[in-house]
């Protein structure tokens, strides 16, 4: 983490950080500016400045088009369910690749990680067929079933908890620690940082997922966001309202957006703290 | 409540009955319609309105609608729910799939459906437009029931026409007006172009299409309608269309590089580009956001008036029996339906393929208020079948990549076609040496 101490003087870095940091933000600004325009094809839409006074028709049009307190809904329960079980899976997954010696482990855990090569597009058939066969055809468990376990989370853990002082545990084994309550007294606090990155990039992952859902979900009822507003983003042979597609696309995205804002300082928090100790 | 062994076993068999007698009304058959969004999101919930229609006058069966995404989309969920042994017992299919469906079994004949009504197949097609038979029915047999079908059109801004001193009433019917009218329309503020004379959109699928349609304007054949095995992508009148479409970048009156659908659209309805080549499927879109008076035309010439049809088709996925492929049947009939199939055009843009629907009175209230609409009509007079083969995405893939590298300037149309052609009979080719080439003695 030493870029400071490179030749580069320190205010070239910094513009250099506000124009990624721009390029970023202007596919988001102009988002935003769309989603308030009260006409939604006319020739200021691709304006970044808005010249209009801000209207919410779009909002209402895009609200009327979708159900989205219950697209809502599925999409939390989906990716927060899937990062439930995956807390519990990576965390055994990593302590026993980690901690316990057995033969073929690291075989086992490079066998592991070729799943991570593989494309997901190419199991919608394989996973499809075992979801149909387990009878979770068109159900949320069906969306959330393949994802239980993550070699990437696992990796993840393995490596957090290899960095951990193997004394740390040993004290607590001679203080009469059972196996669960070391992964949760000794491993799993100081492994903090590693778990909220890894919640980080699981939740928007399973969030923003779209063709996995859209193959295993068929009743209106149990779509997720990402489906839901794809009903108005996705015509195939047809011209496209982009005022209400971005005041869509604001919604969807918004409870994430606002998850991240308020959470920033405890996840920098945390962060840092856990780095101290 | 005890619920003892034997009323559990009752409970089972009285449901059973009611499985085996729908007709009963107790429980209808609980059957799913896959479709695509062909236009808009409003769409979707008109969907819904229609489903539910249905299965209020219907009490014996249950349709639930699904939303599956693009045609392609549609094309694999459709496919990965058949392989998982839960199709669907109808999808909207895009209308040049059915080809490729069909060699691979993957959807079924419907003759013995249409013979229980007592028609022939002849007498059950001819109540569609003739242009739209070369993608349903294949060797003899009805595969697809057309549901909303579309051909390219040219869509004109009337006010920019007059504006350069061009007639609205006298839109360009060949290419050569086309090409000095979009070099009359185009705007430039020093080397800067600031309206576009015209618009094409290039992304996968309407790219294609629309290559194909400039091809028959160019007397082109494209495709081996009789057999899946052949295109005809490196042939004079591929090569015209392409070098013509190529030349309208290169004149600087069409932007360059790949346009996707909706921004040529976007484009058009904003007045930043004057004339735009697209489905008729986005008329009623185009219609009602349009803040200036709208004309559409023919596709222009080069040799001679033809076009391919687009849109989609309802199909019954192989698997789908007894009591499942009855409803399917019955929702089928009552969505292409003169009235629903009227209904779904006013809503959409996309002509009705139910040629009786025209003869409605709310239709031909419909078409005095709303000329345009009867020029997509008309032009199917001169509709031909559109683009199927063996793996029809992949082998029109091969020609859509090479357009964009033509479109972007990497490419000379001759260099692309060739490549394409190459790729194209590449993947066909399994099916060809199964087919066309396996002869007897030369195995």
């Amino acid at each position: 983490m030493s870029v400071a101490n490179r030749e580069i003087s320190p205010k070239l870095g910094y513009g250099a950080t506000l124009l990624v940091a721009a390029l970023w933000a202007v596919p988001f600004l102009w988002m935003l500016v769309a989603a308030f325009n009260p006409e939604s094809t006319g020739a200021g839409m691709a304006a970044l400045i808005p010249d209009y006074v801000p209207s919410l028709a779009n909002f209402a049009e895009a609200w009327g088009l979708a159900d989205f307190p219950r697209y809502g809904l599925n999409t939390a329960i989906i990716s927060f369910g899937i990062l439930a079980v995956q807390f519990v899976t990576i965390t055994l997954a990593g302590y026993a690749f980690a901690r316990i010696d057995f033969p073929g482990r690291s075989f086992c855990f490079y066998l592991f990680l070729t799943q991570l090569m593989l494309a997901p597009v190419a199991l919608i058939v394989p996973n499809l067929v075992t979801i149909a066969s387990l009878g979770l055809y068109d159900s949320l468990l069906g969306v959330m079933a393949p994802y239980f376990a993550s070699a990437f989370g696992t990796f993840l853990m393995r490596q957090a908890f290899r960095a951990i002082p193997r004394e740390l545990e040993e004290a607590a084994l001679i203080d009469g620690a059972s196996i669960g309550q070391r992964i949760r007294l000794i491993y799993l606090p100081l492994a903090k940082p590693s778990l909220i990155a890894f919640a980080i990039v699981s939740v928007t992952s399973h969030w923003n997922e779209f063709l996995w859902p859209l193959m295993v979900i068929n009743s209106p009822d149990l779509r997720p966001l990402t489906v839901g507003l794809a009903t108005f983003t996705r015509g195939a042979e047809g011209a496209q309202a982009w005022g209400v597609i971005a005041a869509g696309t604001l919604i969807v995205s918004a409870p994430l957006i606002l998850a991240f804002v308020l959470f920033q300082r405890a996840f920098v928090n945390s962060f840092v703290s856990s780095g101290i100790k | 409540m005890t619920t003892t062994r034997r009323s559990l076993l009752a409970g089972a068999a009285l449901a059973a009955t009611f499985a085996m007698t729908p007709a009963f009304g107790q429980s209808p058959t609980e059957i799913e319609l896959f479709f695509p969004v062909p236009v808009d999101g409003q769409l979707a919930r008109d969907m819904a309105t229609l489903i539910k229609e249905f299965n209020e006058g219907h009490p014996a069966i249950k349709v639930t609608p699904v939303y599956t995404g693009s045609y392609d989309e549609t094309l694999i969920k459709t496919r990965a729910a058949m392989k998982a042994g839960k199709p669907p017992a109808v999808s909207i299919m895009s209308a040049n799939f059915l080809r490729d469906l069909q060699i691979e079994g993957e959807i079924q004949p419907l003759d013995t459906l249409i013979k229980a009504d007592g028609k022939s197949n002849d007498q059950f097609m001819g109540q569609f437009f003739p242009a739209l038979s070369g993608n349903a029915v294949l060797d003899r047999s009805v595969y697809g029931v057309p549901f909303h079908n579309s051909t390219p059109i040219l869509y004109i801004n009337a006010e920019h026409f007059k504006e350069v001193g061009l007639d609205p009433e006298n839109p360009p019917k060949n290419w050569a007006e086309l090409a000095a009218a979009a070099a009359k329309l185009t705007k430039r503020e020093g080397d800067r172009v600031t309206r576009w004379g015209i618009a094409i959109p290039s992304q996968y699928d309407t790219g294609g299409w629309l290559l194909q349609a400039l091809t028959y304007s160019n007397g082109g054949r494209w495709f081996n309608v009789d057999y899946a095995g052949e295109v005809y992508y490196d042939e004079p009148s591929t090569l015209g269309a392409l070098t013509f479409w190529s030349d309208l970048v290169k004149n600087k009156v069409l932007q360059p590089g790949v346009q996707q659908n909706g921004a040529v659209s976007t484009a058009f309805l904003s007045g930043q580009a004057s004339m735009m080549l697209h489905s008729t499927g986005s008329l009623t879109f185009v219609r009602s956001n349009a803040k200036f008076p709208l004309k559409v035309a023919f596709v222009p010439k080069n040799l001679q008036n033809q076009v391919p049809i687009g849109g989609a088709s309802l199909v019954v996925p192989t698997g789908v029996e007894g009591e499942r492929r009855k409803a399917a049947w019955t929702l089928i009939n009552w969505m292409t339906s003169p009235e629903k199939s009227g209904w779904w055009s006013r809503a959409t843009g996309y002509f009705a393929p139910n040629m009786q629907a025209y003869e409605l009175p709310e239709m031909k209230a419909f078409l005095d208020k709303n000329p345009d609409a009867k020029v997509a009509v008309d032009q199917l007079a001169y509709a031909r079948p559109w683009f199927a083969t063996y793996k029809t995405v992949p082998v029109r893939k091969a020609v859509e990549d090479e357009l964009a590298n033509v479109l972007s300037g990497k490419k000379s149309p001759k260099e692309a076609l060739v490549a394409a052609q190459k790729a194209a009979d590449e993947i066909m080719k399994p099916y060809v040496e199964q087919t066309a080439l396996k002869l007897p003695g030369s195995n």
